[in-house]
C-alpha cells in the first residue's frame, strides 16, 4: 500500500493548543465519546470505518442506535456483538441471508426502522442545519406509508417516524420527516491532520452531511499529515476540525471495504466473512480471531497479512497511481497598493 | 449475430440499449451497473452514467477497464468521473429536484402497474424472507422522470400485486401517481429474459389502463411462453417486434466485463 512521506508523522506540528489537538487511539476515542444508547451514524458502502466499529465491540458497548444510509455488515457484527438493539437504514448488504440478525429483526429482539438511502440522506441536512423536518416526495404512493407498517412490531418510532403533510404555500403532498441529528457519527477518510481538518476524496456517499449533522464526530484515517498539508489543499476538507470531537490514525480502518488511493474492496474476504453472519457459532469464532483476538487496527492488518500472504494483500492494491493530470493552484496576488489609473488626472 | 447466448446475458444487453442517446441516467444497484457499462462501450456511449453515491458522468476508458464497477460505489467510479460529490447531490439535488431522466433498477419483484419490491417476501408484518432493502431504489421510483427496470422473467418475480410496493411505479391505475402526490412517470420499460415490456399510458401515468404490455419479443421466444408464466391476463401490443441478438461486440464486452461472474455466473440478478 502507498506510503506518503508523512505515513510516520505522528505529532508534526507545534504549539497545537491542546483542545484543538483531537489526534487519540481507537480506545480513548470510544472511551471518550461513545456511550451506552447513543444514536451511532456510520457510512456507506465504501470507507466503512470497522476499526472504530471493532473498537466499539472491544468495549462493549451497548443498546447504540445504529443509523446508515446503506449499512454494511459492520452492523451486523454490531448486533451479533450484543451492541447494537436499534437500526434505522435503507439497505443492509450482502443480501440479507437469513441468519440471526434477520431472526432478531423477526422476533422483535432486535429494533428496526426502514428508511431509503435519500431519505436519510436530506434528513442529515435537516439535523446539520437545524431545520425540524424535511418535506419530501419519497415514499409517496409506496406500501412505506400504511399505518400499519409503520407500526410493526419491531418498531420504535412510531408517529415519530414521519407524517404526510400538505404544502402550506401550494396545498401539495410531501412526507415530512424529522431532522436527524446523530449523537455520534464515526468515518474512516484519507487522511487528517491533528486538528481534526479531515480530507477525503472520491465519491463521498452520505458522508460529509453525517459529518455536519452529528454532535461528536470520530474519524479515523490511513495518514495524519502536517497541517501544512490540510492547509495547501483545503478544498479537500470535509468538516472543519472544531467539528471533530477524536481523530484516530488506523491505516487499513476500512479493510474490507475500500479507500480509494490505498487499498481496494476485498471481495474475498467480504465473501468468507459472510459465513460468520450465518449463525452465533461463526460470528464467534469470527469475533475470536479478527476482534477481540487484535487489540487494534495495527494487529488486525498484521494478522490480515499473516493468515492470507502476500499476494492477498496485492490483490487488493491499487496500481498505477492517478494523481490529478494539472496540479491545483490556490495563489493569489497581494495587493499591497491601489493602482492609478494612467489617464486618469 | 450471435446465437451463442444466454437468455440473462440478452436481457442485460438489452436494457442497456433501452437508455436514451444522451439521457442523465442514474444506475442503480444489481444488474444495472453491468448493462449500462456495456451500453457505455457499445451502442450508448453518449449517456450520462451517474451513481447515487456521488459519481457523474463517469466515462470508462475501454482501453484501461477491467470489469464492471462491483455495486454503486466501486471506486472505480471515481477515474473519469465528470463529478464526484456524495449521495445528497445524486438523490437529493438531482433526483428529488426532477432532473433525473431515467432511473435504471432492477428489484425482487414487479407487478401489472410497474411497482416494484425491495424490501420483503411475503407480509411486511412477518416476511417469509427479507431482502436487503430499497437503497436509493424508492428515491429514484417516485421521483425519475422515467424507470427502466431490468426483471428475470419467472413465477415469483412477476405477479399480479408485489407483496410490498418499496418503489412505486402506476400504483394501482390511472391517476394513482398523482393521487399519491408523485409526478406523472415514464414511459417505463422492464427488460426480461424473454421479452420486453412497456406500460399502457401515454401521459406518464393519468391516463390508460396503465397496465404491463408486451411490446418485444426475444428470439424464438413466443407470446404464449410468457403468459404462461405471468399469473394475469397479459396485453399484447397489436404489433409485437423482435430484439435483435446480441452483436459480437456486445457479447464480448459483456463476458469480459463480468469475468469475475459477479453479475450473472453467480445468479445475482
Amino acid at each position: 500500500m502507498p506510503t506518503a512521506p508523512f505515513a510516520d508523522a505522528l505529532t508534526p506540528d507545534a504549539d497545537v493548543h491542546p483542545h484543538r489537538n483531537k489526534l487519540m487511539t481507537a480506545r480513548e476515542a470510544v472511551d471518550r465519546f461513545v456511550d451506552d444508547g447513543d444514536v451511532v451514524y456510520t457510512g456507506y458502502s465504501t470507507q466503512v470505518p470497522y476499526a472504530l466499529t471493532h473498537e466499539i465491540i472491544r468495549r462493549r458497548r451497548r443498546n447504540l442506535d445504529v443509523v446508515g444510509a446503506s449499512l454494511g455488515p459492520q452492523v451486523t457484527q454490531l448486533v451479533l456483538a450484543g451492541c447494537c438493539s436499534r437500526v434505522r437504514t435503507g439497505y443492509i448488504s450482502g443480501a440479507l441471508r437469513p441468519g440471526p440478525l434477520t431472526e432478531m429483526m423477526a422476533s422483535g429482539a432486535l429494533q428496526f426502522e426502514d428508511y431509503s438511502n435519500g431519505a436519510i440522506a436530506v434528513m442529515l441536512m435537516a439535523g446539520a442545519m437545524g431545520f425540524p423536518f424535511v418535506p419530501m416526495k419519497w415514499f409517496l404512493g409506496s406500501d412505506y406509508l400504511k399505518p400499519e407498517n409503520r407500526a410493526h412490531a419491531a418498531s420504535f418510532l412510531g408517529e415519530a417516524k414521519w407524517r404526510v403533510i400538505d404544502s402550506p404555500f401550494d396545498g401539495d403532498r410531501y412526507l415530512a420527516l424529522p431532522a436527524l441529528r446523530p449523537d455520534v457519527t464515526m468515518m474512516h477518510f484519507q487522511r487528517a491532520d491533528v486538528y481534526g481538518n479531515v480530507q477525503g476524496w472520491g465519491a463521498l456517499g452520505d458522508a460529509r452531511w453525517a459529518l455536519w449533522a452529528a454532535e461528536k464526530v470520530i474519524v479515523s484515517v490511513e495518514e495524519i499529515v502536517p497541517t501544512a498539508v490540510v492547509r495547501r489543499d483545503p478544498s479537500r476538507t470535509l468538516v472543519p476540525g472544531a467539528r471533530v470531537a477524536a481523530v484516530v490514525h488506523a491505516p487499513g480502518g476500512a479493510h474490507p471495504t475500500a479507500v480509494a488511493g490505498y487499498y481496494d474492496s476485498d471481495y474475498s474476504f467480504i465473501r468468507l466473512a459472510a459465513l460468520a453472519y450465518e449463525g452465533r457459532d461463526q460470528f464467534d469464532a469470527f469475533a475470536a480471531e479478527w476482534i477481540y483476538g487484535r487489540p487494534d487496527r495495527a494487529a488486525y492488518m498484521g494478522h490480515l497479512r499473516e493468515r492470507f500472504g502476500d499476494a492477498w494483500i496485492a490483490n487488493i492494491t491499487p496500481a498505477p497511481p492517478l494523481p490529478p493530470l494539472a496540479p491545483i493552484d490556490y495563489s493569489f496576488a497581494p495587493h499591497l497598493g491601489w493602482m492609478d489609473d494612467p489617464e486618469g488626472e | 449475430m450471435s446465437d451463442d447466448y444466454a437468455l440473462p446475458e440478452l436481457m442485460t444487453i438489452e436494457a442497456g440499449r433501452r437508455l436514451g442517446e444522451t439521457e442523465s441516467v442514474m444506475v442503480g444497484l444489481g444488474l444495472p451497473v453491468l448493462a449500462a457499462t456495456v451500453a457505455k462501450l457499445t451502442r450508448r456511449p453518449h449517456f450520462v452514467f451517474n451513481t447515487e453515491v456521488g459519481a457523474f458522468d463517469w466515462e470508462p476508458d475501454p482501453a484501461a477497464i477491467t470489469r464492471a464497477p462491483i455495486g454503486i460505489s466501486d471506486i472505480n467510479l471515481n477515474v473519469g468521473a465528470g463529478m464526484v460529490s456524495d449521495m445528497q447531490d445524486a438523490l437529493g439535488a438531482w433526483g428529488h429536484g426532477g432532473k433525473v431522466d431515467c432511473a435504471f433498477l432492477t428489484a425482487a419483484q414487479v407487478d401489472r402497474y410497474g411497482n416494484t419490491n425491495t424490501l420483503v417476501i411475503g407480509d411486511y408484518a412477518s416476511p417469509r424472507r427479507r431482502l436487503a432493502g430499497t437503497g436509493g431504489n424508492a428515491d429514484l421510483a417516485c421521483t425519475a422522470k422515467c424507470a427502466v427496470v431490468i426483471m428475470s422473467l419467472e413465477a415469483r418475480r412477476f405477479v399480479e400485486r408485489v407483496d410490498f410496493i418499496s418503489s412505486p411505479a402506476y400504483i394501482d391505475g390511472p391517476g394513482a401517481r398523482g393521487r399519491a402526490g408523485l409526478a406523472p412517470q415514464g414511459p417505463n420499460v422492464v427488460v426480461s429474459t424473454m421479452g420486453v415490456f412497456g406500460f399502457d399510458t401515454a401521459d406518464g401515468g393519468r391516463t390508460g389502463s396503465c397496465e404491463m404490455v408486451l411490446t418485444d419479443l426475444f428470439p424464438n421466444v413466443e407470446v404464449s411462453t410468457i403468459q404462461a408464466i405471468i399469473p394475469w391476463e397479459l396485453k399484447v401490443a397489436d404489433e409485437v417486434g423482435v430484439v435483435e441478438p446480441p452483436s459480437p461486440e456486445e457479447l464480448d464486452w459483456l463476458r469480459r466485463l463480468d469475468s469475475l461472474g459477479w453479475y450473472l455466473r453467480e445468479g445475482r440478478y
